[in-house]
């Protein structure tokens, strides 16, 4: 039989963390739209969040874009072992999403089972509430 | 050339254990004390000290003077190398560096940590922002991500991966300083067995943090030969890669800083990697073994399992690797771990390897592997080959 993997939804989760320079992600949060760095020069996006531009070492080129937050899953894992608040919950997915933006973005998963987890797998959004009002960005297969 | 021109003439380590009895400073004592009684130096005419990362030392922003003081040092170098795992062998290129530079004359690297016992390491990084609320627990989580792509990529021999298992554990049963828990012998299927911690990352796959400390003296090969040092050992070449790869957003996490830092230790050396005599990578994971050999040459990538399923890696074999058993099954000394397979290194090149002395002692090659970036390999990679002067 197969094994069932845990969604992460009823964990208790500390407020976001921005520092001055994701303040804007986690602001876009707040209304459910996924904000990303991108440089106008270079004409390309980074996740996580920088003071600066990861191509050109400038922080003046880069601007804030909403994106749709679609992508497929670059890699993943199954963690079976964990630190409180996660401790007893496992097992339950890590994975690595690149976006259509071209940006590898870590997170949890929901309404996805181990048998349609896969390398390439269509992603889209689904937001979890934090305490302070931001969301958390999760991802869900996106089978529409 | 600088790096060729200092001499390792002396190395200690202490026995690898779950937790310290004693403290991190009383470690380094030990080390200084087996150093001045293997070299015949007096502790004043050391006049550099460059200490590893160390998880007990964290949170102390003047830890490399601290611990000067408390070992009473008086020193005119003075240096911490925080790469974590790359920075004993790090600290060796700094040291010839340093020495070059005229800075100093003779060096002791130290590199001990007792996680285990105290740790006081808080982190200021991405975890808190981005990885912490999602319960990826650093290390094996990270792994667990990479040898999945790699997988997807290439495809993964587990049996391979467990064949390394098996041999660094025979070297651990035949080395009376690595951890006990550690020294009992492994199959092939106790590691295909062993429990997943991070799929597809088991059990034995995985390090285990344990305590401990070790070192070394460089000095210039001249100052060497007039000291009349008949033994040691020489790094003949050294390179070192932090952040491979910065400027992409998405990055193939199974090419790695070992590819431009093995080139650039490789070229200084004037060997390839066939002339490798013995091989003792930074092993923090299984996979990171396997992906090093391909990365440093022995092999294409995306062909390390058939070169591991080809080869033979018992300190008896043609290509020993990590003779003491590796970090993981000699146990990873928090922070300072680097320097487990280092000293192992210049031990065999010093002819001192006991019951699993390699028969060829022309060469080494010890590497680093060093920090966790966010969804990449890791952040910083050494490559360091060594030489006996005789």
């Amino acid at each position: 039989m197969a094994e069932t993997i845990k969604d992460t939804l009823h964990i208790a989760r500390n407020p976001s963390a921005p520092r001055t320079f994701s303040q804007k992600y986690w602001d876009g949060t707040r209304e459910k739209k996924v904000l990303l760095q991108y440089d106008n020069k270079s004409g390309k996006y980074q996740f996580y969040p920088r003071a600066n531009s990861i191509y050109n070492g400038r922080r003046s080129v880069l601007e804030w874009r909403e994106v749709s937050g679609k992508g497929e899953v670059f890699t993943f894992t199954i963690a079976r072992r964990a630190r409180e608040p996660f401790r007893g919950h496992e097992p339950f997915f890590i994975v690595l999403v690149t976006l259509d933006e071209g940006v590898n973005v870590m997170a949890n998963v929901v309404n996805c089972s181990l048998e349609e987890m896969k390398i390439g797998l269509r992603m889209k959004p689904y937001w979890h509430p934090l305490p302070d009002g931001t969301n958390m960005l999760m991802f869900e297969p996106d089978r529409g | 050339m600088a790096l060729r021109d200092a001499a390792i003439v002396g190395y200690a380590e202490t026995k690898i254990v779950e937790k310290s009895d004693v403290d991190v400073w009383e470690l380094g004592a030990q080390i200084l004390e087996e150093l001045l009684d293997k070299t015949g130096l007096d502790k004043g005419e050391i006049d550099g000290l460059i200490l590893s990362s160390s998880q007990t030392g964290a949170g102390n922003n003047f830890w490399s003077q601290t611990t000067a003081d408390q070992l009473a040092l008086e020193v005119d170098y003075c240096n911490i190398v925080d790469i974590g795992g790359c920075s004993p062998a790090g600290a060796v290129a700094r040291a010839a560096a340093a020495i070059d530079a005229g800075l100093c004359n003779i060096v002791f690297c130290l590199y001990a940590d007792t996680q285990g016992r105290e740790n006081n390491n808080r982190p200021r990084g991405f975890a808190q922002e981005w990885t912490q609320p999602i319960g990826y627990m650093g290390p094996p989580a990270a792994f667990g991500l990479l040898s999945k792509r790699y997988e997807h990529q290439f495809g993964l021999d587990y049996r391979a991966l467990g064949k390394l298992a098996v041999a660094q554990r025979e070297h651990a049963v035949l080395n009376d300083l690595a951890c006990e828990k550690l020294r009992k012998p492994i199959t092939v299927d106790d590691y295909l067995n062993s429990r997943m911690i991070n799929d597809p990352i088991r059990l034995l796959d995985s390090v285990m943090v344990c305590d401990g400390a070790s070192g070394l003296i460089v000095m210039s090969r001249k100052a060497a030969e007039k000291k009349g040092y008949t033994k040691c050992v020489v790094p003949i070449g050294y390179g070192e890669r932090t952040i491979y790869r910065a400027s992409e957003a998405v990055v193939d996490p199974t090419t790695t800083g070992h590819k431009p830092a093995g080139e650039k230790a490789f070229k200084q050396a004037g060997l390839t990697p066939k002339d490798i005599a013995s091989f003792h990578p930074y092993d923090d994971f299984i996979i990171a073994i396997m992906m090093q050999l391909e990365m440093l040459g022995f092999c294409k990538h995306g062909q390390g399992c058939d070169f591991v399923n080809a080869n033979d890696f018992r300190y008896t074999g043609n290509l020993p690797l990590n003779t003491g058993g590796g970090q993981i099954s000699a146990g990873q000394v928090g922070l300072a771990g680097g320097g487990t397979n280092l000293i192992e290194a210049v031990r065999q090149l010093f002819g001192e390897g006991d019951k699993r002395q390699v028969k060829d002692t022309k060469n080494a090659l010890v590497t680093g592997i060093g920090g966790i970036p966010y969804g990449r390999n890791w952040a910083t990679s050494v490559a360091m080959i060594l030489t006996p002067n005789s």
